[in-house]
């Protein structure tokens, strides 16, 4: 009797036991390999690794919970970032506020394109990427470009009790998300929605207002992770986050957020961050090369999107 | 001929084939303006020939996954297999001689076939499964290649010149669209593949073995992926990139989204692909020389797709979507 109540705690957290299991092991294994992993200048660079990866995760995790999903993520991040190092020197800070509203905006065009003219998610989000990209293209014309300005490098690299402060916004984005999640109304629309929408229409929500508000959301949360991420980084070019769509999504997944929707959610995704950007580090630390890395996490990816998926209550999968 | 009865008919003919294809039209308008505004470097030869080698490379990529997107679902693991298919026939090349080509095919189809069984057996979205299985297979390239490009001589019979301007690759491409159109336009299995893009609850119902045909897609999407890839190999020139370029990635979906298939399944297939294509690379082509400076190409093709996504989803208004 005792086994089997055992045994159903661990149907139904599959996914979470799963990932907390997997982060376990693979951080132990890496401090076993390499002793200077969890080192305090060890720390420093798992927690640069892992800020403004996590700060876009929480807003592709708000999507992909609702059952949707937003590519242009990556784009826009590259965007927010392009914009503050090359207006940087004209309207000094403000650069930040345009920022994000550029990519808010761009996630408001994401969640009309899906939810009003009813383009299949990731298509809208995919053609929104490209226009990003062309954007960030024309901008920058491809050159390489470094900020000197202190005072916007200072909101990322001031350090605070050992820790430098880009992981402390990261992880008040990733508290205030848990809490939007589950203490608004929105964020529990988004649960309705992601697990049947027309049921959740039914019940008199607003889909389409909370549809549109959720590709926002994820839209500012990838402005504010490229502006720390250039606040971090002091420099770049269009390069910027070239083979992270496929890290960061995997992370979301691997937090136990299914791609089915309805299920996940935020506080989950620090675990799926962790997982991947501490491998991510752990196999630089080790001089493996990012190609090797891209095998790996394309194979955690898939690995996880089958085990986080409940089959017995997904009928059709697109 | 003067007859205008008769005249009147084959205007009426042409009228239903572009109601069938409202591309065909934007096509069409696009080559006159593009000519009137740049007579004398649109219509050269060299261009002309430039947009059907562009039309190859496109069509190449696009035709498995435009038969897949009836079905609903979506593969981008072209890329992939053109890619790791490439590397693998010069690991092979110094063992097998010329029969290493074949290797890529192989690839195309054991891929189509596992990604089948894990989108059908595990439910996993196929966009997202299929770009993981790219990105994957993009990093072993790159691993199996030793971080140089390679190149691999003797196959460039395969695109030797037969007739000026026109690429060679264009006649090795034709049997490939002939299938693809055959198998979806004239056989039960492409009535299937409509049937369970449309309504796939339905098509249970209706004693259709889903699972069966939606992995037979993936199969027949990966092997023509494969097939095409051989001379997509030469007609680049012998040697496949060592990085994945989502640009790469995203032109041949535009192409199918110009042929005014969404993605949403029952609709579009390959002879819509075609025109699509063609009508890209007519855009692409025109822009490309008419501009001034080429970083915002790619912003006014991204603008592009988003509109023509718009247009073509507008008859969608009482679906659910994800």
């Amino acid at each position: 009797m005792a086994q089997s109540t055992i045994f159903r705690g661990f149907q139904e957290n599959r996914a979470t036991i799963i990932s907390v299991v997997t982060a376990i092991a693979i951080i132990s294994t890496f401090q076993i390999i390499n002793p200077s992993f969890l080192s305090p200048q060890g720390r420093i660079t798992l927690v640069y690794a892992m800020s403004y990866f996590l700060i876009a995760a929480c807003g592709l995790t708000m999507v992909i919970m609702m059952g949707s999903f937003d590519f242009s993520v990556v784009s826009l991040l590259k965007l927010a970032a392009l914009i503050c190092v090359l207006y940087i020197d004209d309207i000094g800070l403000l650069v930040i506020p345009l920022a994000l509203l550029v990519c808010t905006g761009f996630g408001f065009i994401n969640g009309l394109l899906f939810a009003r003219f009813k383009v299949p998610s990731f298509l809208a989000t995919l053609g929104m990427s490209l226009v990003a990209e062309g954007l960030a293209l024309y901008l920058s014309r491809g050159f390489l470009y470094m900020i000197t300005n202190r005072t916007f490098r200072a909101l990322s690299v001031t350090f605070i009790g050992g820790l430098p402060s880009i992981f402390y916004w990261a992880l008040g984005i990733w508290a205030v998300s848990i809490f939007v999640a589950f203490c608004t109304p929105f964020g529990r629309y988004l649960y309705a929605i992601g697990g049947n929408p027309i049921a959740a229409s039914l019940c008199g929500v607003n889909v389409v207002k909370a549809r549109i508000n959720a590709f926002m959301l994820s839209g500012f949360l990838s402005g504010l992770a490229g502006v720390l991420y250039m606040a971090q980084f002091g420099g770049g070019s269009i390069e910027i986050g070239a083979d992270m769509s496929i890290p960061l999504f995997a992370s979301v997944v691997a937090g136990g957020t299914s791609l089915a929707g309805g299920t996940g959610g935020p506080h989950r995704t620090l675990l799926g961050v962790i997982l991947i950007t501490w491998t991510q580090a752990g196999m630089s630390m080790l001089a493996m090369g990012n190609d090797i890395q891209l095998v790996i996490f394309a194979i955690i990816a898939i690995g996880m999107s089958i085990l986080t998926t409940n089959r017995k209550s997904v009928s059709v999968v697109k | 001929m003067n007859d205008p009865k008769k005249k009147h008919k084959s205007l009426l003919a042409g009228a239903k084939t572009i109601r069938a294809y409202p591309p065909l039209l934007i096509t069409i308008v696009l080559f006159i303006g593009f000519s009137i505004l740049f007579p004398d470097r649109f219509l050269t030869p060299m261009n002309l020939s430039s947009i059907l080698g562009q039309f190859v490379t496109i069509i190449l990529f696009a035709l498995g996954p435009s038969m897949v997107v009836t079905t609903g679902s979506l593969d981008l693991s072209y890329i992939g297999v053109w890619m790791l298919g490439g590397i693998l026939v010069w690991r092979f090349t110094p063992l097998l001689g010329m029969a290493a080509i074949l290797v890529i095919p192989l690839l195309g189809l054991v891929t189509g076939i596992l990604v089948g069984l894990i989108q059908v057996k595990a439910k996993v979205p196929s966009f997202i499964l299929t770009l993981s299985v790219s990105a994957g297979y993009a990093g072993l390239t790159s691993v199996l290649s030793e971080g140089y490009p390679r190149v691999v001589r003797g196959y460039e019979f395969l695109t030797a010149k037969l007739i000026p301007y026109v690429p060679t690759a264009l006649l090795w491409t034709m049997p490939l669209i002939i299938v693809a159109v055959f198998v979806m336009r004239s056989t039960k299995v492409g009535a299937y593949f409509y049937a369970i893009g449309s309504n796939e609850e339905g098509a249970r119902l209706a004693g259709i073995n889903i699972d069966r045909y939606k992995i037979l897609a993936f199969t027949m999407s990966g092997l023509l992926a494969g097939v095409g890839s051989i001379i997509q190999f030469q007609h680049l020139g012998g040697s496949v990139p060592l990085t994945l370029n989502m640009n790469t990635l995203i032109q041949p979906l535009t192409a199918i989204v110009f042929g005014g298939t969404l993605l949403t399944g029952g609709s579009g297939g390959p002879d819509r692909t075609i025109i699509g294509t063609l009508a890209f690379a007519v855009l692409y082509r025109g822009l490309y020389i008419s501009l001034i400076n080429p970083e915002i190409l790619q912003l006014l093709i991204g603008l592009v797709l988003v509109l023509s996504i718009v247009i073509a989803s507008r008859g969608l208004k009482g679906v659910t979507i994800t």
